[in-house]
């Protein structure tokens, strides 16, 4: 797992993607990294010119390491996970990003505005029902499903933020978690034969779509695209679209809100429009993800809606590392993995399969996975709530650079 | 201990004191018809005919409860432009909350509250600053996981855009940073520019909370005890800061403080609370030989000893 997409192509490992601390304007975030460039080797030993130009270029990377990383991640998740010494199959990277998404928007709430929703689940489910109930009920394209259903949830979330952003954390907290429960029965209840109560929807095919052999094809005009690259347009957009709220003054304000409140309020901040604010744009992202989950799933499951879902939002937001950018990303991915890979271990050999030391027989404990994660998940919380597994490696990253620049300095020295 | 809280009585203890100068006796005045007018009707400014409309900031029988105890009783402030006005008190008498009325971070249980001329009663706390209204904190309140930089940064640019905006498509950095660069070199914390305000000593973030308030380009500033906690030395330089920067930018101070000679060094006027009341306001020296204000407030250390 340390050799996850996206963290190789980051010549400098600290602030990479941190929205806390010492995150600031762009130019002078990299200049830390630049020094330390420069001071590795000796004064003068290396011509200025290489340096100058070198740094314009990390300086360059610095700034968009971002898109840069996520573009790595788009490109290597899917033949990462298909290795056979991974997941074997390729399938689950599309629900990889769709579920990358949906903590990422619920991220922007948590992490970066500091308001802890415990029913996200409901957004999703919009975008997944609003797409389901068009192409499955009413015979409309997908497209058409998927306006509705953001719209839907922008409009929801707008509405529900003005009722409750301000009520307080804990409230906050309460009331989402109500109403999505609220939103989940409804559902069960199967109104007017449109949700299909706790069968769900199955068979939301659109026309564009062929599956064969579980493999998941667009079929557009002429031209044929693997469902996952489909996924992963929508995903790269998405991503960097929220990339540029975080780093515009919108994003900022939503920072020190995050960071402390009541003083946001006294520097003039009308925090209330804000968390509205950041509440919808959360809500209509969630609900992108869900769009793509209609299709990816072929319908709309009830689950989705339920609390659980919501839950293992947070899980995986707080397992990755909250206070970073690509934290919830890392922690979908962690989770989903883990689920995976867990769930189909059976037996240990030590060292390696072909010479075969110690065999283990794990296929009674590793069943339970959730138990598993849950326990890493309580020394995460325990150690550093707010770095996670992202904030870890990236720790760790740093460390191994800073060891390796003093043992390249000093070489160079003699 | 004698506690003042009758408008006349306050008028009969400001005159017994003020014998020699004139001006004690117009202050007491104006707020004693102000407060007495307030009563009646609560939409009267804090003015008197002598001050019409001049004062910067001010009060009118601003009253705050916290269930049966009166934090701030029938409080009538006026306060002219360009005025240091010092607000002291024993510990509890309620010059925080005062400032929490003024900032509108608390809703007053009654009375008004004036800025400019303009009633600001019912004005929503985060537009206040964008009136020319700004505070510091009593605790070192700042985004405290962010750089100095950043801190001072996100006030100038909320200056800059309001209390909301949509400002979706462009890089924060370089927005409002040359203004937040020279606003922190100001307050001399031009070499911690880049360091993340948790890790600053506690004058530098004191420093640092004066910086942000002046990020808001306030007419009207609220200290509320920005020598908390420092050395004599830190506190003499940060009194010294404090009269630059009233002098320099021509800024109303109101000013809560416990050191009694930065009081009486910088202030031009103080005003005494005791248990919510006004019990005297004038010039240092004469507010300093008061016998009403050495019993209150020197009574009230003495309680707490």
């Amino acid at each position: 797992m340390t050799d996850r997409p996206g963290r190789p192509d980051r010549p400098e490992a600290d602030d990479s993607d941190r929205f806390g601390p010492s995150t600031d304007g762009g130019e002078r975030t990299d200049e830390p990294a630049v020094s330390r460039t420069h001071e590795g080797g000796p004064a003068g030993s290396e011509p200025d010119v290489l340096s100058g130009r070198s740094r314009r270029l990390v300086s360059l990377i610095g700034r968009y390491r971002v898109p840069i990383g996520l573009i790595v991640l788009v490109l290597f998740l899917r033949p990462l996970v298909s290795q056979p010494w991974a997941l074997g199959f390729g399938r689950i990277a599309a629900t990889m990003l769709i579920w990358m998404l949906f903590v990422a928007s619920f991220n922007l709430l948590f992490g970066f505005t500091g308001l802890l929703s415990f029913g996200h689940a409901m957004f999703f489910g919009f975008g997944t029902y609003g797409v389901a109930i068009a192409v499955s009920r009413f015979s409309l394209p997908f497209v058409a499903g998927a306006v509705v259903g953001i719209t839907f949830a922008s409009a929801f979330g707008y509405l529900l933020g003005r009722l409750i952003v301000n009520k307080g954390e804990i409230y906050f907290a309460m009331l989402t978690l109500a109403v999505a429960q609220a939103v989940y029965f409804v559902a069960n209840r199967n109104p007017y034969e449109l949700t299909g109560g706790s069968n769900g929807i199955t068979g939301t095919v659109p026309p564009w779509i062929e599956t064969y052999r579980g493999e998941t094809t667009v079929v557009l005009g002429g031209l044929s695209v693997d469902w996952y690259w489909a996924v992963a347009a929508v995903f790269l957009i998405c991503a960097l679209g929220l990339w540029q709220v975080l780093r515009s003054p919108f994003g900022r304000s939503l920072i020190a809100i995050r960071e402390n409140e009541a003083l946001a309020r006294a520097m003039g901040v009308d925090t209330e429009r804000y968390k509205i604010a950041s509440f919808t744009m959360s809500g209509a992202l969630a609900a992108v993800a869900g769009a793509l989950l209609a299709i990816s799933d072929q319908g709309a499951a009830l689950e989705t809606l339920g609390v659980l879902t919501s839950g293992d939002a947070v899980l995986m937001a707080v397992l990755g590392g909250v206070n970073y950018f690509f934290g919830p990303l890392a922690g979908v991915f962690v989770w989903l993995f883990a689920e995976d890979y867990l769930t189909d271990f059976e037996v240990l050999y030590f060292p390696l399969r072909e010479f075969v030391l110690v065999s283990v027989d794990l296929s009674g404990v590793l069943e339970y996975w959730r138990f598993l994660l849950g326990g890493l998940f309580v020394v995460i919380v325990l150690l550093s709530p707010k770095d996670g597994v992202w904030g870890f490696l990236r720790g760790l990253v740093t460390r191994v650079a800073r060891v390796g620049e003093r043992l390249g300095g000093g070489s160079r020295e003699r | 201990m004698v506690r003042v809280s009758d408008d006349s009585d306050t008028e009969g203890v400001d005159a017994e004191a003020a014998g020699t100068d004139a001006a004690i006796g117009t202050t007491t005045t104006t707020g004693t018809e102000a407060a007495t007018s307030g009563t009646a009707a609560s939409a009267t400014r804090p003015t008197s005919d002598d001050s019409p409309r001049e004062a910067a900031v001010g009060t009118v029988g601003l009253t705050r409860k916290f269930g049966e105890i009166t934090a701030v009783d029938d409080v009538s402030l006026t306060v002219p432009r360009g005025e240091l006005r010092a607000v002291i008190g024993p510990n509890g008498a309620g010059k925080t909350t005062l400032f929490n009325t003024v900032t509108g971070a608390l809703s007053p249980t009654a009375g008004s509250v004036w800025l400019a001329g303009e009633e600001i009663t019912d004005v929503p706390q985060a537009r206040r600053p964008h009136l020319g209204l700004a505070r510091s904190f009593q605790g070192n309140e700042l985004f405290t996981d962010r750089t100095v930089l950043e801190n001072v940064r996100i006030v100038v640019q909320t200056t800059q855009q309001g209390p909301f905006r949509l400002d979706l498509f462009r890089d924060a950095g370089p927005v409002g940073r040359e203004r937040a660069t020279e606003l922190i070199e100001r307050v001399g914390l031009a070499a911690e520019l880049d360091s993340v305000a948790r890790n600053l000593s506690h004058g530098d973030q004191r420093r640092l909370g004066i910086a942000m308030a002046l990020a808001t380009d306030p007419d009207v500033l609220l200290l509320d005890e920005p020598t908390s906690g420092m050395s004599p030395g830190a506190t003499a330089r940060t009194a010294d800061l404090i009269e630059d920067i009233q002098e320099t930018l021509g800024l109303t101070v109101l000013l809560i403080e416990h050191d009694v000679e930065v009081v009486l060094s910088i202030s031009d006027r103080i005003t005494v609370l005791d248990r919510g009341a006004v019990v005297a306001t004038g010039p240092p020296e004469v507010v300093r030989d008061d016998p009403a204000v050495q019993d209150a407030y020197l009574g009230g250390m003495r309680e707490n000893e």
